[in-house]
């Protein structure tokens, strides 16, 4: 095994999954925000809706088709980078994947068409061909993520000199970490749909186009991620706790505790709070937690990899959730007779607005670095282990010569790839 | 035993729905490319494929989670020994998917509609070749029989969506008379490819009869302008070249099966799955054969 070959097929992954985790989660939460904007303008016939609903539409079949692709990108990935984990594991945790493709399918199916079939069928029966593509897409999610949790909690199996028997999928499916990280990743998908979106029309409310149709484009997905945002904490609070129960040594290097001890340190960029960790986590300030000491070092994650991307995430959240409280505020204000409720119509003039809206307009990109960190986390924490303390990553590397090769030509097609993504969005806002 | 057998004809068949709707937008990207001064046929492409291609995609996810979930020594072994061919595979697909979407939006950059093309030819060429390579039991997908079947596989795409656009283009008032001579020019040539190549590699099996017949037949409907009818024959004939290469790999599934309770989860996965995937698809070939019931946005 070639130690360069192994870095390029974990940078591949990196690039290949960063890519697609983002267009994924747009397109869980672009087909409701386009369902609700149509369903909005039919029962209102407000034009800016009606407008809102086919430019996302429009969007959505852009990002579709590329999520799509990149997607499938990674299932030949599995095969050419890791075919030994797929070897030995794939009939344990393949039935989640095939109840993915099944969701994928109708997924694909009613895209088709929703986005085509506008002149076919009846106002309702459009909109509800609509709602299997986001049912579809909350399941798809789901699937998939069963897949990672189970990677991290691996159940349902035994192993008998390298080969898994007594297979039971559903326990492979259901394993402990399914909850809390499907959660989680949901709820992130959805806050990086919302922010995503409303930080497009929050640049174009503070560039003077404040009409009917940008704020309502920048109010709806908001308010989704605004509300989206504060549960978002809780279940991360959940899910870090479920870490430190149950993979300690992931938990150790997202907070760095180098040594078993009592009374651990909460360590943030330039502060440490004594027993602060201690108290966070089991509400005692001397409680002894598990430190990266207790594993030998060849089975230790990178830790400033991994704390660096925590604290990331979790400030970035923090952030998010104050923008959320200040949007919140904006809408609980009492409106003036004949201004609309949902945005003032001089959004963006006041000097406080305008920093909120510059703010709204860092959102998207702050929501994707998030996502990012907190997937980071998961993987690099899970590291050296490709199935948590059962096989480790570096086993399941392609025995053949040149992988670095290959992640060289990704590496160059993703940045055409991503470069030209945008650019079609943007020329397409354009050319409305 | 039985449910490994269920899941064999599982796989052949998500192979097979690959290869006659998936293959035919590979061959619908080919004479998009190859019409490419003639809008009129451009736009025929488009307008058969926007629907559908992305559930038609979706055939080549079924097949490969089904090979790792159901054989997965097998899924393992393909991958690690053609992983530069099926690599390229995948960048052809994300390529192709991508310039497709951007062309539609975008028309006027004509980059696209060249992306589009070459990799709708080098896609099915790579897919092909690892195919053949793994059905005559050769190691690299550069060898004689590698490169032929790649050949042959884009071929069978170019012909089979010709005949599926011929209809098409016909009830549109598209150039169905132009289809018609490409999908008889493509069929004389995957006969003149297909049938010496299957008698040097010793296929002895009877699939070989009934694809030569459907083709001929399909040869024949074609003449005398039978579009749709042709349409079921000219599927039957490549779906046989197909499973006379599936009769020919030296694959040995049944020891690289999965375990029943596995085989049993998927299968009723997919049991109830089909239930409404089916309908679903059905109606959406059947919306977009028909016209438009009015005029919308």
């Amino acid at each position: 095994m070639n130690p360069a070959d192994f870095a390029a097929a974990r940078e591949q992954m990196e690039i290949t999954l960063g890519f697609h985790i983002v267009l994924a989660s747009i397109g869980i939460g672009l087909p409701a925000l386009t369902l609700l904007a149509e369903w909005r303008s039919q029962r209102t016939s407000d034009p800016a809706y009606a407008a809102l609903a086919h430019r996302w539409a429009k969007a959505t079949g852009v990002l579709f088709a590329v999520g799509a692709v990149s997607g499938t990108v990674l299932s030949f990935e599995f095969g050419t980078l890791w075919p030994r984990f797929m070897s030995t594991y794939g009939q344990v945790f393949g039935t989640a994947f095939a109840l993915e493709g099944i969701a994928f399918f109708i997924e694909a199916i009613f895209i088709g068409i929703y986005l085509y079939g506008w002149d076919r069928l009846s106002p309702r029966a459009h909109l509800l061909s609509g709602v299997p593509i986001v049912v579809s897409g909350l399941l798809s999610a789901f699937f998939v993520v069963t897949v990672n949790a189970w990677m991290n909690q691996p159940r349902g199996f035994r192993l008998v000199g390298g080969h898994a028997v007594d297979v039971r999928p559903l326990t492979a499916m259901f394993n402990p970490a399914t909850p809390p990280e499907a959660v989680h990743l949901i709820l992130a998908s959805l806050m990086v749909c919302g922010f995503i979106v409303a930080s497009v029309y929050a640049v174009a409310i503070l560039r003077g186009r404040g009409d009917r149709y940008h704020r309502l484009g920048f109010a709806i997905p908001f308010t989704l991620a605004a509300v989206v945002t504060p549960f978002q904490l809780i279940v991360g609070d959940w899910a870090a706790r479920f870490v430190s129960a149950k993979q300690p040594v992931k938990f150790a290097a997202m907070e760095d505790i180098a040594r078993t001890r009592a009374g651990v340190p909460l360590k943030l960029p330039g502060l440490e709070i004594p027993d602060g960790l201690s108290l966070l986590l089991r509400f005692d300030p001397h409680a002894t937690l598990q430190g990266l000491d207790s594993v030998a070092p060849a089975d230790r994650p990178s830790t400033p990899v991994v704390h660096t991307a925590f604290d990331l995430m979790v400030a970035l959240g923090t952030l998010l959730l104050a923008l959320s409280a200040w949007w919140a505020l904006t809408l609980a204000r009492p409106t003036e007779a004949g201004v609309s409720r949902t945005l003032p119509a001089n959004a963006g003039n006041a000097t406080g607005q305008r920093w909120f809206f510059r703010g709204a307009a860092v959102a998207g990109v702050a929501a994707v670095v998030a996502m990012w960190a907190g997937w980071t986390v998961t993987e690099v924490g899970r590291q050296p282990w490709i199935v948590y303390g059962y096989m480790r990553t570096v086993d399941a590397l392609n025995p053949s010569g040149g992988l670095r090769y290959g992640m060289y030509v990704v590496t160059v097609v993703y940045a055409v790839l991503i470069a030209l993504t945008i650019a079609v969005l943007r020329r397409m806002r354009v050319t409305r | 035993m039985t449910y490994v057998f269920a899941a064999k004809g599982l796989l052949l068949a998500g192979l097979s729905a690959y290869l006659l709707f998936g293959g035919a937008d590979f061959g619908a990207g080919i004479w998009h490319l190859a019409g490419r001064r003639d809008s009129r046929e451009r736009e025929c492409v488009e307008h058969a494929m926007g629907p559908v291609w992305e559930a038609n995609h979706v055939w080549l996810i079924f097949v490969m989670v089904l090979t790792w979930t159901v054989f997965p020594p097998v899924f393992a072994g393909v991958m690690t020994a053609f992983w530069v061919p099926l690599s390229l595979a995948a960048l052809g697909i994300v390529i192709r998917g991508s310039a497709f979407v951007f062309y539609k939006t975008l028309p006027q950059h004509r980059v696209f509609a060249w992306a589009f093309g070459i990799s709708s030819v080098l896609t099915p060429f790579t897919l092909g070749a690892v195919a053949g390579s793994v059905a005559t039991g050769r190691r690299s997908w550069l060898s004689a029989q590698g490169l032929y079947a790649g050949l042959l596989t884009v071929v069978l795409c170019a012909y089979l969506a010709a005949v599926y656009l011929t209809w098409d283009a016909h009830r549109t008032d598209g150039p169905a008379g132009r289809f018609r001579a490409y999908a008889l020019g493509t069929g004389a040539l995957v006969g003149l490819l297909a049938l010496p190549g299957a008698a040097l590699l010793g296929v002895r099996s009877p699939l070989l009869l009934i694809s030569a017949a459907s083709g001929l037949v399909s040869l024949t409907l074609l003449w005398r302008r039978a579009y749709v009818a042709v349409r079921v024959s000219a599927a039957l004939a490549v779906g046989a070249v197909l499973w006379g290469a599936a009769d020919l790999a030296p694959l040995n599934l049944d020891a690289s099966a999965a375990q029943d309770t596995v085989l049993q989860a998927v299968l009723i996965a997919l049991g109830a799955g089909a239930v409404i995937l089916l309908p679903s698809l059905a109606w959406l070939y059947i919306l977009f054969q028909r016209e438009p019931r009015h005029q919308g946005p």
